[in-house]
């Protein structure tokens, strides 16, 4: 039987109370996590199937997004050219937190066969953080879902921190970002 | 008759008719080149255009560094006939201007452009033709000229990723190469009757 005895509440900090919110809420958004599929390069070609009824990737609780400011993933599919990379920093900044990267391909990790482009970007990582790669040329549906699982797994372990790490460093992100594109803001005359 | 060598042969007599062409070249039975000067170019692209080569396809540049040349390309194309006509001329490269055929062919804006933002080729007569239109914020000599080195480039502009390992070297001290090798061996030799060699 139950005590009816007075039992004083545990305390809990303010920190402590966050944390397992955190942890209630990282349970709902591991679950259903939406991508914005910013398809850059050739990887997005293996999308469809991963989406489609072949490897079916709504079984993970996953489905595409249209607009950057309700979804979860920024999914950069393939090489970003420097034209690319500035629409790509509009749309990341607009997403709102959290937020996490996912490169496929080799190309995001090291410019891959367009390692000596003059336009394309050889490494993501130094423009925006990059939570998980997806490596390959170009990586099968298997290997996409894999990279999916990953990304919930580190969700749960709390070290998708990516979205973090560009608050922090935000300075060294923008600094790096201007080595590269000179200017962020985009200039043309289909935007002026 | 509907035939395809007639009709090279057509495009060959209006061409020689209207201009004093340097140069010809069959490239296929769909397909003829000439080489004229720069200042007939316009006249020619006229001609054509009023006997139904009505769609100017493609403009581009080539990089001829060893000339000391830019070669820029017109294709055009009739929708009647399935012949294609390459218009080629020869500009100074190291005063690349080439007048704009926006009053014959106002298609020719955004390919003159790209030439322009390519090559750095000047087209006066196409009004904003310095406009920005691929590359943005563009900092070196354009890059599709021969002179010009996309990996010095990339290198200068992009770091790399710099790897604690290289893997894309065999390691000499590694032991499972030996073994690899034993089993190649052994392998080779069941393929010729098991017999120890």
């Amino acid at each position: 039987m139950l005590s009816t005895k007075y039992t004083e509440k545990t305390k809990l900090t303010k920190d402590e109370i966050d944390r397992k919110w955190w942890e209630v809420g990282d349970y709902f958004r591991r679950n259903s996590l939406w991508l914005l599929m910013y398809c850059t390069g050739c990887c997005a070609v293996e999308l469809p199937p991963s989406m489609t009824s072949a490897y079916d990737m709504e079984r993970l609780g996953m489905g595409p997004m249209a607009t950057p400011r309700q979804a979860d993933i920024l999914l950069v599919s393939g090489y970003l050219s420097l034209k690319t990379l500035r629409r790509l920093i509009y749309t990341y900044e607009q997403m709102s937190e959290p937020k996490y990267v996912i490169g496929l391909g080799s190309c995001p990790i090291n410019g891959g066969i367009y390692h000596d482009s003059h336009a394309v970007i050889n490494q993501l990582d130094q423009y925006i953080p990059v939570d998980v790669y997806v490596a390959g040329c170009m990586p099968n549906p298997e290997s996409i879902l894999n990279g999916f699982v990953d990304l919930m797994e580190s969700i749960k372990n709390k070290t998708a921190n990516s979205w973090k790490k560009y608050r922090d460093n935000n300075e060294w992100y923008k600094q790096n970002q201007k080595d590269a594109l000179g200017e962020v803001i985009i200039h043309d005359e289909f935007h002026e | 008759m509907m035939n395809s060598m007639n009709n090279i042969k057509e495009v060959e007599d209006l061409v020689n008719k209207t201009v004093k062409v340097l140069k010809t070249e069959n490239i296929d039975k769909n397909q003829i080149a000439f080489e004229i000067e720069k200042l007939e170019v316009h006249r020619l692209l006229t001609v054509l255009k009023n006997t139904g080569w009505i769609q100017l396809s493609y403009l581009s540049a080539i990089d001829w560094p060893d000339e000391n040349k830019f070669e820029v390309v017109y294709i055009v194309f009739n929708w009647e006939k399935p012949v294609y006509i390459q218009v080629r001329t020869k500009i100074d490269r190291g005063n690349p201007v080439m007048e704009s055929i926006l009053p014959i062919f106002p298609g020719a804006k955004y390919y003159e452009r790209e030439a322009h933002e390519f090559f750095g080729i000047a087209f006066p007569g196409n009004p904003d033709y310095e406009k920005q239109l691929i590359l943005e914020n563009w900092d070196d000599i354009p890059p599709l000229r021969k002179d010009f080195d996309p990996s010095a480039y990339s290198a200068r502009k992009f770091p790399s990723r710099e790897y604690p390992q290289d893997f894309s070297v065999k390691d000499p001290n590694n032991k499972t190469l030996e073994k690899t090798e034993e089993r190649k061996k052994r392998a080779k030799a069941l393929r010729v009757g098991g017999k120890k060699q």
